[in-house]
């Protein structure tokens, strides 16, 4: 199967931005091997692309402010103390990073690749 | 102060990197790795030729970009990638760190020292991939560089910044000629940087070169670009554009640089290999259909650049490896009509005797005779014409028919010439030396000398010459047409050798 038909079932998959899981399980059974792992890819793919994942070492109101940067989008909201400050957004394939860890480790590159 | 317009720029970028202000990144995910060809989803903003960075610290270099996927080649070991993993964007196309660190030392592609010597400190970040010189920056080519082979410098003369290609067969001494031209530019007064690129080729050869070049005292002023036949494909591929970038960091200093590539057969064999993987549709030979633009856009960065731009030259000096002589096959005839001439050498020559073995013939210089100095000019204007006619003569002459004295003469001559235009490997002659040789047999001075000791003859009469007649060899060192007195001069050392010459 090729990659036009793969990309119309998993719009079909779709209500609004939630996946329909009787769809979904009929379009399995009916895919061999191949064309069903191509299947689940470009269903990841498309996830990725319809979610914004927002991450923050706490939980912050100040945070929903995103939402109305990506109103065609569902936003998930993800706790993750390693980041130690501020914020990162993950967009499909573009990434935000706005963190401390962030900043810690291109110091720690720079210094690296410029001193003996 | 341009100069430090440009330094501040620099540092401000640096500075754009550290501060904490966030930069948005472009990452994908690995869908396939096929012998170090990764396909990856993402990468929505990625650019042609752009370096990219995996979680596992490989870097790639993006080939190809599709709707919905992009095709990097991987420059490190492909076994790391698997599905899955992560990769980002860099935002910088892919250079090489250059500095005068760099000299005398080994080094792949991508600027790691392959020697066990020290560290090689940061420098400037020189582009692979890079639109080379427009017209306006260049002037035509107008000073000679010497390879110290006779045959070479008499009638197939190189300038700075010309291109010129070294093809034939397998052991016909192709390395051989660039690694004496190598070796000859340590008599330069303005000294050469040399690059030598080695593509393909078996690690054992490349450690003879280098030892060679160590030996002769070569090593001081030259870069080896290290890209051996056990490297990936990308490595091979990427080696004679590192080579290129290097020449062009000493070229901005108003350098004179001269880059050996050997060889681009096994560089349009590599980029095939990649090609095939990448399924870009296969042509002639199954190369693909961008295989002249491959080589086209790297020789093109040769260049003589007038005062205004400091004056530098990068002098390439291509090598292609025939099979069985065939010289009209794809990638040889693609080379010949990118470069200003080629030097083609002949296994029959070669196992002849004649070495170099230079098809005189079929060797040519577009550019060069307007480099070559009166001198030299003067002395090998008949060169040339005299062999022609020689080699039409001796087809003839095989039949054994009666000749008449004149056409005898012709090819004693002829045979005299053949013979001094021979020479032992790794023994570059100054331009002196090679006129000094090339006046005595060509003016019949050494037409009483039998061949089996012409190069017996040649290499005392040099050393006697260099004891006790330097002038003449400084006469003829000016560059300017020597003089009647010169000319005399010479006979008379020639004479006067003649009678302390044992046969």
């Amino acid at each position: 199967m090729n990659k036009k038909k793969i990309d119309k079932l998993v719009l079909a998959s779709y209500e609004n931005v939630f996946l329909n899981k009787k769809k979904v399980n009929r379009i399995a059974v009916l895919l061999n091997k191949s064309d069903f792992k191509k299947y689940i890819n470009a269903l990841k793919l498309q996830e990725k692309k319809k979610n914004v994942f927002i991450s923050a070492p706490m939980n912050d109101p100040n945070l929903n402010k995103f939402k109305e940067f990506f109103p065609n989008k569902r936003i998930v909201f993800k706790k993750d103390p390693s980041l130690m400050l501020g914020v990162k957004i993950v967009d499909n394939d573009i990434v935000y990073e706005f963190t401390l860890k962030n900043f810690i480790d291109k110091i720690s590159t720079y210094i690296k690749q410029n001193y003996d | 102060m341009i100069d430090n317009d440009r330094i501040i720029e620099e540092l401000e970028e640096k500075l754009m990197t550290l501060s904490g202000d966030s930069k948005s990144q472009n990452v994908g995910i690995v869908m396939k790795n096929t012998d170090g060809i990764i396909i990856a989803s993402g990468l929505s903003r990625a650019l042609m030729g752009e370096k990219i960075l995996f979680e596992d610290g490989n870097i790639g270099m993006v080939l190809n970009l599709d709707e919905d996927s992009a095709s990097i080649m991987l420059l490190g070991e492909a076994s790391g990638v698997k599905e899955g993993d992560s990769l980002k964007t860099s935002g910088q196309m892919l250079g090489i760190d250059v500095s005068e660190d760099l000299l005398g030392r080994v080094v792949d592609p991508l600027g790691n020292p392959l020697d066990d010597k020290a560290k090689i400190k940061k420098g400037k970040n020189m582009p692979l991939e890079k639109i080379a010189a427009g017209v306006v920056e260049r002037e035509p080519v107008n000073f000679p560089l010497k390879t110290g082979i006779k045959a070479i410098d008499s009638m197939i003369p190189i300038g700075r910044g010309q291109r010129e290609l070294i093809i034939g067969d397998r052991q016909t001494g192709k390395t051989s000629i660039a690694i004496d031209t190598i070796i000859n530019q340590k008599s330069n007064i303005k000294p050469i940087i040399c690059v030598y690129v080695a593509i393909g080729q078996k690690r054992s050869t490349i450690a003879q070169v280098i030892d060679r070049l160590a030996l002769e005292g070569a090593l001081s002023y030259s870069i080896i670009i290290c890209a051996s036949a056990s490297d990936p494909a990308s490595l091979q591929y990427l080696a004679p554009y590192a080579g290129m970038a290097i020449a062009e960091y000493f070229l901005q200093k108003g350098k004179d640089v001269l880059v050996v590539f050997d060889d681009l057969t096994k560089h349009a064999w590599a980029y095939r290999q990649i090609s095939l993987v990448l399924r870009r549709p296969a042509g002639r030979e199954a190369y693909p259909g961008d295989v002249f633009y491959l080589h086209s856009r790297l020789l093109e960065r040769s260049v003589k650049l007038n005062k205004e731009n400091g004056n530098g030259s990068i002098t390439a000096l291509p090598i292609i490896e025939t099979q069985a002589n065939d010289i009209s096959a794809y990638i040889p005839t693609n080379v010949i009509s990118i470069t200003d001439g080629q030097i083609y050498l002949q296994t029959d020559l070669f196992n002849a005797g004649i070495r170099p073995a230079i098809n005189v013939g079929q060797s040519v210089s577009r550019v060069g005779g307007a480099a070559q100095t009166s001198a030299i000019k003067s002395v090998s204007g008949k060169l040339r014409l005299d062999l022609a006619q020689y080699n039409s003569l001796a087809a003839f002459a095989q039949f054994g028919s009666e000749l008449d004295p004149e056409t005898q003469k012709q090819l004693d001559r002829g045979r005299r010439l053949t013979e001094i235009l021979k020479q032992p490997q790794f023994a570059p002659l100054t331009e002196s030396l090679e006129i000094l040789s090339i006046y005595c047999t060509s003016s019949g001075l050494m037409d009483d000398i039998p061949l089996e000791s012409f190069q017996k003859f040649e290499k005392e009469m040099h050393d006697f010459v260099k004891r006790s007649y330097p002038n003449i060899l400084d006469d003829l060192s000016n560059g300017e047409k020597p003089t009647e007195h010169a000319l005399k001069q010479i006979q008379k050392a020639v004479i006067e050798f003649k009678k302390r010459f044992v046969l």
